[in-house]
């Protein structure tokens, strides 16, 4: 059913760069009883239609139970894998395929999937933490929302539809206009929250820190050197167009 | 301890314990030092050149590591577990601690400004809070000793606010970047001035410490030892004259009095193994912070001194004052998509907005009695967390908005001079203790009509300084009492064992010396007497180099 276009789709997943030993270690940390509710509760709710006019799944997650890295983790070698990942197969593939409409390929800077940015997200969501879980609750209603509006519209999962329907759907809900129709009011507000966190994930990734154009982090022989002239010359400009001198 | 026979104990080792300890070490006092936090070593533990990419959850803060996971703060921040602490009805406050040897040295700000003659003789001026025991040309050689022992870069402005130090003193400040050469120009057009930060950062070595390399944020700590920070300075230092003796993970209970009510002891709890240990004392330096130091004393209660020690004014925990804050910003259309280069610098402010209006002041043409200034947040910072931008759509046309607004957003933070009143204090929660066993501080807080107004007039002078530089807004300003932070968040606490020049109204005297125990001596920010808006910490190093040679001349003389 799935475009061959499509980079990633129910039969092509996205691969998360998790280590089998991560995966591993949270197999044990999850078969407690606290942890697994909040797993198979996303997973099932997933699968519950909700495809009414202004549908909105208000899935009911259970917060996440796990430790965070603490008040002195290792600042050298910074933990990972601390909390188990939540984020489903399918989930990860979805978000895959957002986080590049979101952050497409442009030339030779890679795409958010390239990146790994889903990791990204899933850590983000599965994190211990208040405002991680307050995500949380936006991104994976958003998720379920695309799908459902997908079978209402496609009868087909989001990422098993064509990139072209993709964004007949994404158009609906990536713009803060007046006349947005109340029916994507709460979906727009969601996607709101992952594409904040996927275009910080992706300029936090080398590839993106450079595509921003930070240049700092590099050590300096001798006094900080400034702006440069090119940046001074600006400013100038700036200060002539608004009547100020320094 | 039997085989090192230590003159005096200071409890602390961050800004005021760490100079207490040099100051005395220097001049052959042996000195054995309690700190609650463990050992810390910036040259192994600091990560520096680490991205926000390589840290969990990009960098971002929480109730582990409230100011990201790269801040140096160890076991603390806003909270500490197992060490609560409670407010009373209506008070919010915040305190920030932290467990680790060298204290919130290891990670503080590093904005190392003077306090001004007029400081000093506040109550004098407009008949509000108190004054200083002793005037500024009291404390001027002591501050220049201490620039230059902690290494400030920052130049002599002549500004009324700003006061001078000695030539040669101040180290070269690094050159003024993009934002704030704008808002400077901006500031000049109403008639403000800006000036370079003083900061305790070395751009020339110094001692063992090399030069700044301006990369890697200071909050995160300096391996290199050009940020200030007592772990890589004052302690090594006292260390190597073979004098000091530390205790790291030693909580410092309460201060203990023979029967004739005389201070003899001190009692700690070893946190590793929760055994609690009294140490013979001759002499005792309090320096555990403002508000701990207060809580070690209203806790050494005892027959001879039944509201706590060196309590006999019921000043203790009283007048406790923190700086007022509050921030505001705008993206600046001017600004966006300008040309790149490296905008780390010291990561910190090389220009700020000093207080313009003592001027105006004594003319009587403000509405409120203190001053306030204003450090300027922008840059191109390395990517992290958040992205700046009123993000819209997806795809190229998206990037571009964030890429637009990458460096364009310009906020100005105020830090204003509160004074003390009868609502804001702490006392001793009779009803918690901490997992050691040791009763907690419970706050109490409340902002008068002065810190309000000074607020208000800082909102609206940041808004015409913002849309000088060509920001527009929509919404009206915020209300003071809504935009002001909490008491506590700036973390610049202080006031709890003020000094003065009599006993009835003060804890100790010019000297840190309390009135009521000549023994026993408080050397953080706990003995200002009022708290100017200029950061607190250099002063506490210098009040604590000036007390300690003083205390060492009394122990000459056999006096203590
Ligand atoms: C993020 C941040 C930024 C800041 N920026 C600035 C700035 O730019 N400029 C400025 O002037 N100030 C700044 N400050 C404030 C500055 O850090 C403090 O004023 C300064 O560190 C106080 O020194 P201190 O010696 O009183 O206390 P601390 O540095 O807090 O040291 C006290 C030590 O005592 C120990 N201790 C506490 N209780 C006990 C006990 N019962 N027994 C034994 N030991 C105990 C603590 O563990 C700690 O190590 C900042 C603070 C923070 C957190
Ligand atoms: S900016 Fe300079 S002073 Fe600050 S941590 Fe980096 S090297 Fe040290």
């Amino acid at each position: 059913m799935a475009d061959k276009k499509n980079k990633y789709s129910s039969s092509k997943p996205y691969q998360s760069s998790l280590t089998r030993r991560g995966a591993l270690k949270w197999l044990g940390a999850i078969s407690t009883a606290a942890a697994f509710p909040a797993l198979i509760g996303c997973q099932s709710s997933s699968k519950k239609l909700n495809t009414s006019k202004g549908h909105w799944p208000n899935l009911s997650l259970s917060p996440v139970s796990a430790n965070g890295y603490g008040k002195d983790p290792n600042l050298i070698i910074a933990p990972k894998n601390v909390w188990p990942r939540i984020l489903t197969t399918e989930q990860l593939t979805l978000v895959a395929v957002l986080a590049d409409i979101i952050v497409p390929r442009e030339g030779n800077v890679p795409s958010a999937s390239e990146v790994k940015v889903p990791d990204v997200v899933d850590e983000w969501v599965s994190a211990p933490y208040s405002r991680q879980q307050a995500d949380k609750e936006y991104i994976l209603n958003i998720l379920t929302w695309l799908d459902d509006e997908s079978i209402l519209r496609f009868n087909a999962l989001f990422i098993d539809v064509s990139p072209a329907k993709q964004l007949m759907i994404v158009d609906d809900i990536a713009y803060n206009k007046a006349d947005l129709s109340a029916e994507f009011a709460k979906p727009m507000l969601a996607f709101a929250r992952i594409r904040r966190l996927v275009l910080a994930a992706f300029f936090c990734s080398p590839e993106g820190t450079k595509d921003i154009g930070y240049l700092g982090n590099v050590p300096i022989a001798g006094d900080y050197p400034g702006p440069t002239d090119e940046a001074i010359q600006h400013l100038n400009q700036v200060l002539d167009n608004l009547g100020l001198s320094l | 301890m039997a085989t090192f026979d230590y003159q005096v104990i200071i409890v602390g080792s961050g800004a005021g314990g760490a100079m207490a300890a040099y100051t005395l070490t220097k001049q052959g006092y042996k000195v054995l030092m309690l700190e609650a936090g463990r050992d810390y070593n910036p040259k192994t533990e600091t990560p520096m050149f680490k991205t926000n990419a390589q840290a969990p959850l990009m960098g971002s803060g929480n109730v582990d590591k409230d100011f990201g996971f790269y801040d140096a703060t160890v076991d603390g921040g806003w909270t500490v577990p197992g060490e609560p602490y409670t407010t009373g009805e209506g008070s919010d406050f915040l305190w920030w601690r932290s467990r680790m040897l060298g204290g919130r040295t290891n990670h503080w700000g590093r904005y190392a400004l003077r306090f001004s003659p007029h400081d000093f003789k506040g109550f004098t001026r407009d008949g509000l809070g108190a004054d200083w025991p002793f005037e500024y040309e009291e404390l001027a050689p002591w501050y220049d000793k201490t620039e230059e022992l902690v290494g400030i870069c920052g130049t002599n402005t002549g500004l009324d606010d700003m006061p001078d130090s000695a030539e040669g003193i101040l180290q070269p400040p690094p050159k003024p970047r993009i934002p704030e050469l704008l808002v400077s120009a901006a500031a000049k057009k109403l008639g403000i001035a800006t000036a370079p930060m003083h900061r305790a950062v070395l751009t020339r070595p110094k001692d063992d410490r090399q030069a700044c390399f301006y990369a890697t944020p200071c909050g995160h700590g300096c391996s290199i030892g050009a940020a200030f920070q007592t772990t890589t300075s004052l302690i090594p230092m006292a260390k190597a004259t073979g004098l000091l003796t530390v205790i790291t993970n030693a909580m410092a209970k309460e201060v203990n009095v023979d029967e004739h009510g005389k201070v003899n002891a001190i009692t700690y709890i070893d946190k590793m193994t929760k055994q609690s240990h009294s140490l013979e004392a001759k002499v005792i330096i309090l320096a555990a912070s403002a508000c701990e130091s207060a809580r070690i004393l209203l806790n050494s209660k005892s027959e001879h001194h039944p509201n706590g020690l060196a309590n006999s004014s019921g000043h203790v925990g009283k007048n406790i004052m923190d700086s007022t804050g509050v921030g505001y910003g705008a993206l600046i259309p001017a600004l966006a998509g300008r040309p790149k280069y490296n905008e780390d610098g010291h990561t910190a402010n090389h220009l700020f907005i000093p207080w313009w209006g003592h001027q105006l002041h004594k003319e009587k043409l403000l509405d409120f009695p203190r001053g306030y200034h204003f450090e300027i947040g922008s840059g191109f910072r390395a990517p992290g967390a958040g992205v700046s931008g009123n993000l819209d759509g997806y795809g190229q046309p998206l990037k571009n908005i964030a890429k637009q607004a990458y460096g364009s957003y310009v906020s100005l933070s105020l830090r204003g001079e509160m004074l003390p009143n009868e609502h804001c204090y702490m006392e001793i929660d009779q009803n918690v203790k901490d997992q050691w066993g040791i009763p907690v501080v419970k706050f109490h807080w409340q902002w008068s009509e002065h810190e309000l107004k000074q607020v208000e007039h800082g909102l609206k002078t940041a808004r015409r300084i913002l849309e000088t530089m060509g920001a527009s807004f929509t919404k009206p300003l915020p209300k003071a009492e809504d935009a002001i932070l909490k008491g506590g968040q700036i973390i610049h606490e202080v006031g709890s064992t003020r000094m003065g020049d009599s006993s009835k109204n003060s804890v100790t005297n010019q000297w840190g010396q309390t009135w009521d125990c000549k023994n026993v001596f408080v050397m953080d920010a706990g003995v200002f007497a009022s708290n100017p808006h200029k950061n607190c910490t250099l002063t506490i190093m210098t009040l604590a180099m000036r007390n300690a040679t003083w205390l060492a001349s009394q122990l000459d003389k056999g006096a203590l």
